[in-house]
């Protein structure tokens, strides 16, 4: 069974009726994963005998006639959740071997549904970015082109077929432009849509936790599973009382997809052109296309690393030494705080923690911080205003191809990357990556944005657009 | 003195609860470290916190008992400081919108009358963990462990205006205020336990001014003595500086109580110092006008209502009325009592005198003692069914003090049962009128104080133990035969 040609749905059943179990599949690709780990640097722990025995354990449940609905699934999980089997590195070096107490709500559910979890992957220092080039332990080289960046490592074990799914937070656009770098599917649900209970989240206003797959098929066969409330996570309380879905059917005459000409303007003629296309294809294929007006993009990016920076100064301050990382003696405390900090926090980190702190300092805080809470309300609004025009609203996900690997780029260029998914970010809406097309050998993503909970609409309508056949896929080189 | 005192008091008060603030960690005090402690109050990452609806409800609880207005949208803001005993790197808090704002309560000022003293905010916050200092001089080898047992103990600060006038009101206000909070059932206010914790801020200004004067802090006042003689210190050090021509200093300063002396700390950070912002980890507090209305209605009897329906309903004098609802505790206490043994003023008598004393003696609370309602109620039914006197009964109140031991076992082992059997009391009784033939001439003669003086002989002689009611009639029959 190969996994990137196979849906969820396919493979669950074949391990259902008995074709393979899942203790087969769990050790195939854990074999798969360490080889191909080797070159790409997905991962930052891989399962081993752990994981072999839920699978057994899943196979038992299935002879007693049970119907696990993720029966034997291979999941990556990033290494900002949470997962007491498995080190959370949190994206620190000092984390290598932490074993956390903890584990992430979205695991438990997949868990409980029968996935099984293959590895932890590679993400940016202390989770902060969205390329993995700031990573402790190097970046994740991207499938398709090994001279950069694969932009998210749960996308990268999703496209080379190593898992089916991952799941990944994103905050400014991590788990995004990583589906979109890799040629993968990706979603980043509603506030409060999926539990975050379990993420060490460097910015809690705009983390969620989403979810990568080969296609949006598989994502909506486990949306279901992993939604909803949980009480360990205020931002559910929106979900207490069921989901209010707002279902479209794709191709119907009356969905409008709104297309915001000035978001684009942004873009160099051959990525915009790529756009275009969509646009024009969706036309051709019954959607209504609408020119839409959507400022304040340049604005909404700033005012995240505003708020983003802020947050991540207060919740980052927990790596004081005293419970985390090496024991130490120092003659003062404050010597012991500039020592654990160091060892803790990598240069990104540290950076942000920096500029988070000067941000909320006495005088600052009315002068960045506050106008970046306008601002937030004002993107906010536009969104919702956007949404009085049409159903859904489409916007690329990156401005450039993913970074090369070996060319040095300045952090705040690297923060721009986030010009079009920070923005979505403060909306709070849900956003679907899925391929737009490609430019050389790399693939171009786009995103999905529609009002809040709007995701099985997203999902229906990505299943139907863009080339859903990119070739020979990652790797063929 | 020429100046008028300002005060203003910062009034920490753990709430009562089952759990703490933001997870189901019991809010219990443990005497082996860290053992109430879970990732969330520890801080691990990718833990979050849950409010704990309780505490609202108490939060919400003592503000109306505060006569406060209810914000009913509020947030937690997080305070950013680094210290050892806070897990997260940051203190969860209402800095922007509080709980309760304008809220007030009276006391009796210096000149008798009724005053009010307005409570700026009530705001909800977590409590930090401890820390444990190695015992040891010397900078080398020492070293400092954390307990975060109480990391995450749900706290309210009381903030006053700057009403207050002297230390005096200051320490009435500081027991006006544990008064209401234990009545509310919001905290049991114990100081010495922490549970009540009290910073002041003190200046001097010329009477007439509109401005304030330079205002200084205190800090670590474990009473509220200590709170009272730490403002007299700091006033009359401020009005020596003011008199030399000086300007006061703004300055934190750490109360020694040993040494009966200010000590000047390290400078405080300003408020805006804390770089305090919203907690979006939480959700906000939104109450509803009816549940605000609910908590007042529900407001239990305060010390004022308590002690007129104790005048009223069991005929107490007011004075009685009035020291039983001191604290709650006493009035829980004497209420407890009265259900088994339904003598209001004997009641009343021995829970002031006696039981006070040994409470006093031990600097106990009522409910702290080893002495139970059923105790108190087990003593005074032995006194009415003659078992043994009044006299002995202290003694016997006593000894339950020292050994926790029940009423009638420390009779019993103690042989203090009455002698109420007339044979073994007669052989006493003629024994003594045979040893003081002057005494029972003059009782002979008219002179009644005589018998006293005989019966006292007879209780001498059994240790308190004869009945002395028996003793009378027995001395008088053999006398006057």
């Amino acid at each position: 069974m190969e996994l990137r040609k196979t849906t969820v749905y396919q493979a669950v059943e074949a391990v259902l009726e008995g074709e393979v179990t899942a203790h087969q599949v769990i050790g195939k690709t854990i074999k798969n994963c360490s080889v191909l780990n080797e070159g790409l640097n997905i991962f930052t722990s891989i399962a081993g005998i752990d994981a072999l025995e839920q699978a057994e354990a899943i196979d038992r449940k299935i002879q007693n006639g049970e119907k696990p609905p993720l029966a034997g699934i291979p999941v990556a999980v990033k290494d900002d959740l949470c997962y007491g089997v498995l080190p959370t590195s949190l994206g620190s070096a000092a984390f290598n071997e932490f074993m956390s107490p903890v584990t992430a709500t979205v695991v438990e559910r997949l868990m409980d549904a029968g996935a099984v979890v293959i590895g932890k992957t590679n993400l940016d220092d202390m989770g902060q970015g969205s390329t993995t080039l700031s990573s402790p332990t190097g970046p994740t080289v991207n499938p398709w082109q090994a001279e950069r960046a694969a932009g998210s490592a749960g996308a990268a074990a999703v496209a080379t077929g190593i898992c089916m799914l991952a799941v990944e937070s994103d905050s400014g656009g991590a788990l995004r432009q990583g589906a979109s770098h890799c040629g993968v599917v990706g979603l980043r649900p509603t506030t409060g849509r999926i539990s975050r209970y379990g993420l060490n989240a460097h910015c809690s206003s705009f983390a969620r936790v989403g979810v990568t797959a080969f296609s949006s098929e598989n994502i909506s066969g486990i949306l279901d599973l992993v939604s909803g409330f949980d009480e360990r996570d205020a931002a559910t309380a929106v979900c207490r009382g069921g989901i209010s879905e707002i279902i479209k059917n794709p191709g119907s005459e009356d969905m409008t997809i709104g297309y915001p000409v000035t978001a684009f303007d942004h873009l160099e003629p051959d990525l915009r052109e790529i756009f275009e296309q969509v646009r024009d294809q969706l036309g051709s294929r019954g959607y209504r296309t609408k020119e839409i007006d959507l400022g304040l993009l340049r604005e909404g990016l700033q005012a995240y690393y505003v708020l983003a920076l802020a947050e991540a100064s207060s919740n980052h301050a927990r790596f004081d030494g005293i419970r985390f990382g090496k024991g130490r003696e120092t003659d003062s405390l404050e010597e012991m705080y500039r020592q654990s900090r160091s060892e803790i926090l990598g240069k990104e980190a540290r950076r942000r923690s920096i500029f988070g702190t000067f941000l909320l300092s006495k005088g600052n805080y009315d002068r960045y911080y506050r106008q970046a809470l306008k601002i937030w309300k004002l993107v906010r609004q536009h969104f919702e205003a956007a949404f009085n025009e049409c159903d859904l609203l489409m916007l690329p996900v990156a401005k450039n191809l993913p970074r090369p690997l070996k060319e040095e780029s300045s952090y705040l260029d690297q923060w721009s990357d986030d010009l079009f998914c920070a923005p979505v970010s403060l909306s709070g809406m849900p956003s679907l990556c899925v391929p737009a097309g490609q430019i050389d050998q790399f693939p171009i993503g786009m995103q999905l944005v529609g009002p809040p909970f709007s995701e099985k609409t997203l999902l229906a309508v990505g299943s139907t657009s863009g080339p859903r056949d990119m070739g020979e896929g990652p790797l063929s080189q | 003195m020429k100046y008028e005192v300002v005060i203003g008091l910062e009034v920490h008060v753990e709430l009562l609860t089952e759990c703490k603030l933001f997870c189901s960690c019991p809010n219990r005090f443990a005497s082996e470290p860290n053992v109430n402690t879970c990732p969330v109050c520890l801080g691990f990452p990718g833990a979050m916190p849950q409010m704990s609806r309780e505490a609202l409800q108490q939060a919400l609880t003592a503000s109306v008992a505060l006569n406060c207005e209810v914000a009913l949208y509020s947030y937690f803001d997080r305070k950013n400081y680094f210290y050892p005993d806070m897990p997260k790197g940051y203190q969860i808090s209402q800095y922007y919108i509080p709980l309760g704002s304008k809220g007030f309560l009276e006391i009796e000022d210096n000149h008798g009358s009724l005053k009010k003293v307005g409570i700026g905010r009530v705001h909800m916050e977590e409590d930090a963990g401890k820390l444990v200092h190695e015992a040891g001089g010397g900078t080398a080898g020492r070293s400092s462990m954390v307990d975060y047992n109480r990391a995450g103990v749900p706290l309210i600060e009381i903030v006053t205006e700057p009403d207050l006038r002297s230390s005096e009101e200051a320490r009435r206000y500081l027991e006006k205020l544990k008064s209401i909070m234990q009545y509310a059932g919001v905290s049991d206010c114990k100081m010495e336990e922490g549970s009540l914790r009290c910073d002041a801020n003190v200046s001097l200004r010329m009477p007439g001014d509109q401005a304030f004067g330079v205002k200084t802090e205190l800090k670590n006042m474990n009473s509220f003595r200590a709170v009272e003689k730490s403002l007299d210190h700091e006033i009359k050090r401020q009005a020596e500086i003011l008199d030399s021509g000086e300007k006061v200093a703004t300055q934190t300063l750490r109360w020694n109580e040993d040494k009966q002396e200010t000590i000047v700390m390290r400078g405080k950070l300003e408020a805006d110092g804390y770089r305090c912002f919203a907690d979006s980890e939480l959700a906000p507090i939104e109450l509803t006008a009816e549940e605000v209305e609910q908590a007042l209605q529900k407001l239990p009897e305060m010390a004022e209502e308590r002690a007129q329906r104790f005048v009223e309903e069991y005929g107490l004098p007011e004075y009685d009325a009035g020291v039983l609802t001191a604290s709650r505790c006493m009035a829980d206490y004497f209420e407890s009592c009265l259900n088994l043994y339904n003598k209001p003023k004997e009641v009343s008598n021995w829970v002031m005198g006696a039981f006070s004393a040994h409470l006093k003696n031990a600097g106990l609370e009522a409910d702290q003692a080893f002495f139970s309602p059923e105790d108190m109620a087990e003593l005074l039914k032995m006194i009415d069914e003659q078992v043994i006197s009044g006299k002995i009964a202290k003694k016997v109140l006593d000894k339950v003090f020292e050994s926790g031991k029940k009423p009638r076992q420390v009779v019993e082992e103690e042989g203090l049962l009455q002698i109420s059997d007339q044979s073994e009391l007669e052989a006493i009784v003629d024994q003594v009128i045979a040893e003081n033939p002057d005494t029972v001439e003059s009782y002979r003669g008219g002179k009644s104080k005589a018998l006293g003086h005989m019966v006292g002989q007879v209780m001498k002689a059994t240790r308190g133990k004869a009945n002395p009611q028996l003793v009378n009639e027995l001395l008088v029959k053999k006398i006057d035969g």
